[in-house]
């Protein structure tokens, strides 16, 4: 989210971010995989409910289904009895001994009968066998002399309708409880495998789950550890609905940036002040020996004015002019190092920028004997600064290498691939003279200068460096008595039209 | 006329050199004129002299360096020390270690002939 930064201070822009980070409705990661397991664990629990109340219905069919058999097997063992006695005159009580079984088989499963046949069905079933009670009753009555008396004839018949009918009906239960066992063993094999199916799904969506709730702040902490290491320090703003642990984190982050860009501003100020100790030391030390040499020359050329001949005043006068000129190099030097202008930025191309540099310091590298290599890539990307404040860079760096190389060395510039994404590197390497590797450390200090007195303010280094990292870049140096600098330059790559400006 | 008092000039700029050698000989002094630390301490050796002018801040051999050697070798002769930033801590340190005075640049030739003469005021009175 991008906030316009002119009307608001950092202190502003924290506050806002908090209270957005904050306002949010609260649901933690924590009671979001509490809740997704739940869930899991309910699927689980009721596949297994389902699973267990399913066998046990089995075991009740399987139980029935062995009653059902037996009551089938009475009823036609009597049945048999029933034929023997009509054929061969056997004991009707073997008839009965089977019956009354079969009777005490329907009454102690009547509940699943009813269940399994239907009220109607069961009465039926009922009527059928009391009927063939009675009528074996009846038979029992009648005196064997006369069986084949008509009555009988018609009791015969009648038995015989029961009796089949009853048959019938049992194997009609057996059958049909059959079904329903078969049917049920189809889902007991079909449940677990429509569980693993949920759970895969639900796997699926806990997966997905954990990588929007931990690793997209993950990365996204990752880019803002990159942006900082830039010096972006522009609060998170919140990126989902809800808020959670990470909220906690990220709020702690952005008081960090604020603390820090407020440290950071402590520090320039408390550099600053520093700098100006530097520089009112150096300012003394500098501007006095000029200042020295023109009261010394001017009070001598009024004291001896009458005794000088024309050729010693004009000798006089050319060192005042000479020392006036040296007076007002440091001052600007001063004013370039001290100036606290607001840069005017474009977006410019680095090659462009160095090839007219090197036409500035053309004269120079030409009464010097030495000679300038600048080779490129193609399509360089532009960068974005101050084109006035940047050729000034290039020169003090030309001319640094300039001056610390002899008749025929050569400066070779370059812009090799950076180590830092979206920056770009521009390398001067020369093969002069070298600075000493105990100076180094010192080589950016404002002063502090290699060349002979009278010869450099010392202040080149430190304007470069101070103008390169208000460009966000950077500046190192390598060097060799002897063998050569290289001083590498880097900045970042212009990507969007942005004000500098912190 | 007594004999002429022998001064020195060090300073690494080449005008103060070229500026003061004239003017100290009208006031009636020999004068001598170094630009390097390292001539004038090769000039000490062969030579006493009564004065020493040196500038504080120079390369390698500085004035602090010349002040040792000379009071070592002659202590009788009398060093005054330029100092380019006249920090007090300087011309203290500079006087603990036996100076004759201090002056801060930049001066007036006649500021210089004011403390030559008094040096060469303390050095009569140490004959006598």
């Amino acid at each position: 989210m991008e906030i316009d930064k002119k009307n608001y201070t950092a202190e502003d822009i924290e506050s806002r971010a908090r209270r957005a980070l904050i306002e949010r409705p609260s649901f933690s990661i924590r009671s979001r995989l509490l809740l997704g397991f739940l869930l899991l664990f309910v699927l689980s629990a009721g596949a297994e409910i389902t699973s267990i109340i399913t066998l046990g219905k089995l075991q009740n069919k399987t139980q029935f289904l062995g009653v059902a058999d037996k009551y089938t097997n009475e009823i036609q063992q009597a049945r048999r009895f029933e034929k023997n006695f009509f054929l061969y005159s056997t004991d009707l009580q073997f008839v009965f001994d089977h019956v009354t079984t079969a009777e005490s088989l329907m009454t102690s499963s009547e509940g699943e009968l009813k269940a399994v046949l239907g009220e109607d069905n069961l009465q039926t079933l009922k009527l059928h066998l009391e009927k063939y009670i009675e009528l074996l009753h009846d038979l029992r009555a009648v005196d064997a002399a006369e069986i084949s008396s008509p009555q009988n004839q018609m009791i015969e018949n009648e038995l015989r309708r029961h009796g089949s009918e009853m048959i019938s009906f049992a194997l009609e239960l057996s059958e049909k409880e059959l079904k329903t066992v078969k049917s049920m063993f189809k889902w007991v094999k079909i449940i677990p495998l429509l569980f693993l199916l949920v759970l895969l799904i639900l796997a699926i969506y806990m997966a997905n789950f954990l990588n929007r709730q931990i690793n997209r702040p993950l990365s996204r902490l990752m880019k803002l550890t990159r942006r900082i290491s830039v010096g972006d320090l522009t609060p998170i703003m919140p990126a989902r609905k809800y808020r959670d642990e990470f909220t906690n984190m990220n709020l702690a982050l952005n008081h960090m940036m604020y603390e820090l860009n407020r440290r950071q501003e402590q520090m320039i100020e408390s550099h600053k002040l520093r700098a100006i100790g530097t520089l009112t030391a150096g300012i003394a030390h500098e501007l006095n020996n000029p200042l020295n040499n023109i009261t010394l020359t001017a009070f001598m050329l009024e004291e001896d004015y009458d005794n000088l001949s024309d050729k010693e005043r004009l000798e006089m006068v050319r060192d005042l002019i000479k020392e006036a000129d040296r007076s007002k190099n440091i001052v600007r030097n001063l004013l370039d190092f001290a100036r606290e202008s607001e840069i005017d930025t474009e977006h410019l191309n680095i090659e462009e920028l160095v090839s007219e540099t090197i036409k500035l310091a053309q004269n120079r590298i030409r009464l010097k004997g030495v000679k300038v290599d600048a080779a490129f890539p193609d399509n360089m990307p532009l960068i974005h600064g101050d084109r006035q404040q940047l050729v000034q860079v290039f020169l003090n760096l030309i001319l640094n290498a300039v001056d610390a190389m002899s008749k025929g060395g050569l400066l070779k510039i370059s812009s090799p691939h950076s180590d830092l994404p979206d920056f770009i590197t521009v390398k001067f390497e020369d093969n002069g003279c070298g600075i000493p590797h105990h100076m180094l450390s010192s080589i950016f200090d404002p002063f502090f200068t290699t060349k002979s007195t009278g010869h450099g303010t010392g202040l080149g280094l430190s304007v470069t460096q101070g103008i390169i990292e208000k460009h966000g870049g950077d500046i190192n140096v390598e060097s060799e008595v002897g063998v050569g600098t290289t001083f590498s330059v880097s900045f970042p790559v212009a990507k969007i039209p942005a004000s500098l400006e912190k | 006329m007594p004999e002429k008092l022998k001064v020195m000039v060090i300073d690494d700029e080449p005008i103060v050199g070229k500026r003061l050698k004239p003017a100290l000989e009208k006031s009636g002094y020999e004068v001598e004129v170094y630009e390097t630390g390292a001539g004038a301490l090769k000039r000490i050796e062969e030579k006493d002299f009564d004065i020493v002018v040196t500038d504080v801040r120079m390369d390698e051999i500085d004035g602090m360096d010349i002040l040792a050697r000379v009071t070592a070798k002659a202590p009788r002769t009398k060093v005054i020390i330029i100092t380019g930033y006249a920090t007090i801590e300087l011309a203290r340190e500079a006087l603990v270690k036996g100076a004759f005075d201090f002056i801060a640049k930049p001066f007036k030739p006649d500021d210089l002939r004011e403390i030559i003469q008094k040096a060469a005021f303390a050095l009569k009175e140490e004959q006598e």
